[in-house]
């Protein structure tokens, strides 16, 4: 299998933080991974990285065998907030990516109907952004990262703005929607269950400094629905994953405890 | 799937509802109604001389005889309004665009805008006539001065201040400057540079009467400083009446642009 991407001894400092050391995976191509970690563990700095919107202090990384040394235009990207241009309509929204990048909107128009189709946004194709509920917007803006096929798609917290119920209902629409082209996904998110509900491997990263803690393989069978919530082996690789960021933290509060004996 | 595609809005409901709309304009033309009527009855009760406050009827009158005076007069104010006002759009927005894409030219240019607008351009009009003469140009400079600022502040926040995540968006997509500018930094600057527009407008108006009223033979300003001289005070009035219709139509213009171009923005939408 070929590697989608990457990330070889990346670490980056901001003034004197460390917000990501050493950090070492690589992906398989057509596949779904989570990095999975608390706030400030730099997860969503290394996204940025792979996107080579921020420079690393130290490291390299390389997409579908290409080395990031500035912006890569073969990426799509989901941000935590929607990100719509507020004057264009969905489809429009959805076709941002290719036209702003030099293609003919016409070219394309077939593929963003087909994701619309998939995404459940049938009939708002010329409705405006202020017109579509949060998680309806969030569609969009997974489908226009997907429009391009593009061979890595990066998603950070994406469902993070939205309410408990709407973002389990996500996670199942956006699983369906992957299956469907399977480009490669890393995907950052601080939700252990999501993380294990849509992965293939689950990357664990603790913060102060971030850094990668383990990697759990899920190999739960797909397409996984709501019954997996409940199967023991999907309980069993969530208390795994949440095993990595608890024991970090005991180790933490022992580290602390020592420090102050001494 | 959802339960949410019926909680958003249909995008073909058809809004707003007409009938608010019709009830506003009813409420604006009787409101203008009763002020006129008790203008055009309760002044003489107090006995003002027609010289100091002619009636609306009075007026009326005037503004009809002396129609085509008017519009020879006010073809003159609106040309060298429109021409200072234009100027003022392209030369504000291409400073704005300036200071965007060249951030250390910010550091020259705002100082100089700053201390130029502390100025009151009125005072110094006169310097305009000895430089430039009696002719249109001195107007159209005053008209373009007074203009100027408003533009060009709004379009510095508009072009400027984008999310930046739109702009990685973009980036990553592979977006030229060029296509991030037209599909990204002018859409975006629009509704603000209509705004400034709406402000401008009149601004400008100021400048080209102003410049009128310090020298030349033409435009309102010519007519209402005669009509002054001569104490005919509802010819003063009817000149008014001129530049209200002028101004008027002028921010209405701006405001069909809005509704029909800008239906995006928070207050053109309609739910």
């Amino acid at each position: 299998m070929s590697v989608a991407l990457e990330i070889v001894d990346v670490r980056k400092t901001f003034g004197t933080g460390v917000a990501v050391e050493r950090a070492s995976f690589a992906v398989e191509a057509n596949r779904f991974v989570s990095i999975v970690g608390p706030s400030g563990c730099g997860k969503s700095t290394l996204l940025r990285i792979v996107a080579g919107l921020v420079a690393p202090t130290a490291g390299r990384i390389a997409v579908a065998g290409r080395r990031v040394d500035g912006p890569i235009t073969n990426v799509g990207m989901v941000f935590q907030a929607p990100v719509l241009l507020p004057w264009r309509t969905t489809l429009a929204n959805i076709l941002f990516v290719a036209e702003v990048g030099g293609h003919k909107a016409s070219m394309h128009r077939a593929r963003a109907l087909e994701l619309m189709d998939l995404a459940g946004l049938r009939g708002f194709e010329d409705a405006l952004p202020h017109q579509l509920s949060g998680g309806m917007q969030q569609r969009v803006a997974i489908c226009r990262a997907l429009l391009l096929n593009p061979p890595l798609i990066l998603m950070d917290e994406p469902f993070g703005a939205l309410d408990v119920m709407t973002r389990e209902r996500m996670g199942f629409e956006l699983q369906k929607i992957w299956w469907a082209s399977r480009n490669t996904v890393l995907f950052v998110t601080h939700s252990i269950s999501e993380a294990v509900l849509l992965s293939d491997s689950v990357v664990v990263m603790t913060p102060r400094p971030g850094r990668i803690h383990e990697v759990v393989e899920v190999d739960l069978p797909r397409p996984r629905d709501a019954s997996v919530l409940t199967q023991p082996r999907f309980v069993e690789l969530c208390a795994r994953v949440r095993g990595g960021i608890t024991r970090f933290e005991r180790d933490v509060a022992r580290d602390e405890a020592d420090a102050h004996v001494l | 799937m959802s339960s949410e595609v019926d909680l958003a809005i249909a995008p073909d409901v058809p809004s707003p509802a007409p009938r608010a709309a019709w009830l506003g304009s009813v409420r604006s033309v009787g409101a203008v109604a009763v002020f006129l009527i008790v203008w055009q009855f309760g002044v003489p009760l107090i006995g003002i001389p027609d010289y100091v406050l002619p009636l609306p009827t009075v007026i009326a009158a005037r503004f009809v005889d002396t129609f085509g005076l008017q519009l020879h007069h006010l073809a003159t104010t609106a040309l060298t309004t429109l021409a200072g006002l234009s100027i003022a759009l392209v030369v504000g927005v291409l400073l704005a665009l300036a200071v965007v894409y060249v951030h250390a030219l910010k550091s020259i240019i705002m100082p100089f805008l700053a201390a130029f607008n502390s100025i009151p351009k009125i005072a110094i009009a006169p310097l305009f006539v000895i430089w430039f003469g009696l002719g249109a140009e001195s107007k159209i400079l005053l008209a373009f001065l007074l203009a100027l600022f408003p533009i060009f502040v709004n379009s510095l926040t508009g072009l400027g201040e984008i999310e930046p995540d739109i702009l990685d968006l973009s980036r990553l997509a592979g977006g030229s400057p060029y296509r991030v500018f037209t599909m990204v930094r002018l859409m975006h600057a629009t509704p603000y540079i209509t705004d400034a527009l709406k402000v401008a407008f009149p601004l400008a108006l100021v400048g080209s009467i102003v410049g009128e009223f310090i020298g030349g033979n033409r435009g309102i300003g010519q007519l209402v400083l005669s009509a002054q001289f001569n104490l005919d005070t509802p010819l003063v009035f009817a000149a008014l009446v001129s530049i209200t219709v002028f101004t008027t139509a002028g921010i209405g213009l701006i405001n069909l642009f809005e509704r029909r171009f800008l239906r995006w923005r928070p207050s053109q939408r309609t739910r």
